[in-house]
């Protein structure tokens, strides 16, 4: 039996809701995916941040301006090169 | 009145009449002008913005960042859109370190901005604060502001020009600003739009230096602490590894603490380090022979005009003797032996009067004149190292030929250069510039040296080391300024190889009128101690593989108060037979720390301190004998 007008209607409207529904649905996730992408660039950058903190104090730490007075302080002193002994890696073609 | 028909047909024609017209205009719109309409209506709902590039980092030899890049914030606030003031403001407040009657007076606009740049960290907690809207922007990062600020420069800011290694390397680090069309609404707020991308930026690439940081935190330091016992002026140190032309280290303060660039772009007069200089072109020229001797004048010699003296008179001297002790009338006599041409054509070879080609945007080539315009004292004055200015760097470099076995070679800052991905854009390779002398002749040159620092009353004998020979020159030049040289104002410097066998560094010491004015006595001593520190260090720009087989070879002076501890053991080790001995507690009292420590050291015994200074009181007391090991309490007081 040959589709009447009406049926050629319900089949347009639901071929038009489905459209609408995956289109929706696209959306929705295009958006929840650029919330999640916005979260990890700020979390990288929170990260990349405390990383640049840590690396100026490790810096400022390890500098000698701060570690020769604490030496001295505790009695330390840089040796002279006659106190230092250097040992030689032996070759190991020679072994 | 007209009838009806005629009247009905005049409304037909204006209606007529009024369409054309419409559809005139709708064509002239849509075919005409359509595309200046669609552009307008593009710009007005869409704005297209400029994506910074990041960019790129500037590291040491070592991987060590000096200069990074990191992503900040500009922060702005819609009050009508907070949603609960009191805890925002007390969130906004706390996060940014403002005060919270601050905050509440910058909310009583309809918007309000806080410029900062604040970091991602702080900033994180208020993303989640309906009202409050972020704008990133990068700034430029020193873990450490004040480490090799004038070598490292900063990038152009609005009414400040780049400097340094920032501008030299700008198109390199800059990288290139993507571009990007975003939607606007009716009230301005842009949205992003990824389909609209038109180009990534690219961020910049990442430079790696040849600077050592842990040695530039050395000649740093030393620097500073040189110019503040010295009370000197100002000063420069550069460290050049011969072999690439790799600059290690390089140092620049005044005594104010200001950091200028000196090293490359204030020239000075080398004085007496020059005369090397006289003896490579006699050496080149084959002027003298190995016997060949000059007399010392009794340390006064008038040539022409001009009296030259020296302040340890000499008798007849050779010219190695000449060199080794700084003989002014030693080198005048000998260099006499030289024309214009032959002597203007050496100092040439050396560098000296023309820039290195270094990558510092502002570095002097020095000054020299031609023969033609030479006076008759010129050629005396040059073989001085007066009438003739260089920069530290280009003193370093002509030494480090010499180091070099007589090949110049260009100095450099940049090792290397990566993309953003790592790959490599750019590896240094030495970059030979010339010969400058044989390679016997340098040898030659290098024993010169080492005779100054390890001959008895030579001139450089403070830079000397106890288990490793060093080689270098001291200078002492009189400053000149505008109306002549200055009475009493010196320039004292101290060019080194070390070790002296087999160079692997090449220092240059640089202090501007010091106390104590003789380089011997200021330039020379700040040369071993970062020598001292640098053998002390993990750092990796000296190879202490290839220290083996290069020790001093002779018993060092013992007026210069060196250890005797061997410096490099074979591994696995096999270390003498312990001496248990008893010794005799030396007398030590009346020496600084240092000197007390080391004599203690030196019996084998240990040191222990109590207080600064001299040593005034020792416990147990002198001649008393204890075994290695045994501590001796040293308790000192300030001189």
């Amino acid at each position: 039996m040959p589709a009447k007008g009406r049926h050629w209607l319900v089949l347009w409207l639901f071929f038009f809701l489905g459209t609408l529904a995956w289109v929706v649905a696209r959306q929705t996730s295009a958006v929840g995916l650029a919330r999640r992408l916005g979260d990890t660039r700020a979390r990288r950058s929170a990260l990349e941040g405390q990383k640049t903190d840590l690396l100026r104090r490790i810096r400022s730490a390890s500098g000698r301006a701060v570690l020769i007075p604490k030496a001295q302080s505790l009695g330390l002193r840089l040796p002279a090169d006659s106190e230092i002994i250097i040992l030689q890696v032996p070759n190991p073609e020679r072994r | 009145m007209a009838k009806p028909a005629v009247r009905l047909r005049v409304v037909q024609v204006a209606f007529g009449i009024s369409i054309v017209a419409v559809l005139g205009r709708a064509a002239e719109v849509q075919l005409v002008r359509g595309a200046k309409y669609a552009e307008m209506a593009r710009s007005q709902r869409t704005e297209r913005v400029v994506l910074p590039a990041r960019r790129g980092a500037i590291f040491d030899r070592n991987g060590v960042p000096l200069a990074s890049t990191q992503e900040s914030y500009h922060v702005g606030i819609a009050p009508n859109e907070l949603r609960d003031s009191r805890q925002d403001v007390r969130v906004i407040a706390s996060s940014l370190g403002l005060s919270r009657h601050e905050v509440e007076r910058a909310l009583r606009k309809k918007y309000a901005y806080f410029h900062g740049p604040f970091s991602s960290a702080r900033v994180d907690p208020l993303r989640k604060i309906r009202g409050v809207h972020l704008t990133s922007d990068f700034v430029r990062f020193y873990p450490d502001p004040r480490f090799a600020r004038p070598l490292l420069g900063r990038p152009a800011e609005a009414g400040r020009p780049a400097d340094g290694i920032e501008r030299v390397l700008d198109s390199v680090l800059a990288g290139r600003s993507g571009s990007a069309v975003v939607l606007r609404d009716g009230s301005g707020r842009q949205y992003e739009s990824p389909s609209r991308l038109d180009a990534f930026p690219v961020a910049g690439g990442d430079v790696y230096l040849t600077i050592d940081a842990d040695l530039q935190d050395i000649v740093e330091r030393a620097l500073a602490e040189a110019i503040q016992n010295y009370s000197a002026a100002g000063g420069d140190v550069v460290v050049i590894e011969p072999k690439s032309g790799e600059i290690l280290a390089v140092a620049s303060r005044l005594a104010d603490g200001s950091a200028p660039a000196t090293a490359f772009n204030s020239v000075f007069e080398p004085g007496s380090t020059a005369k090397l200089f006289a003896a490579a072109a006699l050496l080149a020229q084959g002027r003298v022979k190995d016997a060949d001797v000059v007399w010392g004048e009794g340390g006064s010699y008038q040539l022409g005009a001009r009296r030259i003296t020296d302040d340890h008179p000499q008798d007849w001297m050779t010219l190695e003797r000449a060199i080794a002790v700084s003989s002014n009338i030693g080198i005048v006599k000998f260099a006499s032996r030289l024309s214009p041409v032959e002597q203007y054509e050496m100092l040439r070879r050396f560098g000296l009067g023309s820039p290195t080609g270094v990558e510092f945007p502002t570095e002097a080539g020095g000054r020299m004149q031609l023969p033609q315009r030479w006076s008759r004292v010129t050629a005396a004055s040059l073989a001085l190292g007066y009438e003739v200015s260089v920069t530290p760097v280009q003193l370093a470099q002509a030494y480090a030929a010499i180091a070099n076995d007589g090949l110049m070679v260009r100095p450099t800052l940049v090792k290397v250069v990566r993309s953003r991905d790592g790959g490599v854009l750019y590896r240094h390779g030495p970059e030979p510039v010339r010969r400058v002398v044989s390679p016997a002749i340098a040898a030659r040159l290098r024993d010169m040296l080492r005779g100054v620092v390890s001959e008895r009353g030579a001139t450089g004998g403070t830079a000397a080391l106890a288990t490793y020979e060093v080689a270098g020159k001291t200078g002492t030049a009189r400053k000149a300024g505008p109306a002549g040289y200055i009475p009493g104002k010196y320039t004292a410097s101290f060019a080194s190889l070390f070790p002296a066998d087999r160079p692997q560094l090449v220092m240059v010491v640089k202090l501007d009128d010091p106390k104590g004015a003789y380089a011997s006595l200021t330039a020379a001593p700040v040369t071993r101690s970062v020598l001292e520190q640098l053998l002390a260090a993990q750092t990796g720009s000296l190879d202490r593989a290839r220290l083996k087989g290069v020790e001093r070879a002779t018993t060092p002076d013992p007026a210069l108060d060196l250890g005797l501890v061997p410096y490099v053991v074979s591994w696995p080790s096999s270390p003498p037979a312990a001496d248990t001995a008893a010794r005799a507690v030396p007398d030590v009292r009346g020496l600084s720390l240092r000197a007390a420590a080391r004599a203690l050291h030196r019996e084998g015994l240990q040191a222990k301190v109590r207080g600064r200074g001299r040593v005034v009181a020792m416990a147990p007391t002198p001649g008393t004998r204890l075994k290695p090991g045994t501590s001796v309490l040293l308790s000192s007081e300030p001189r």
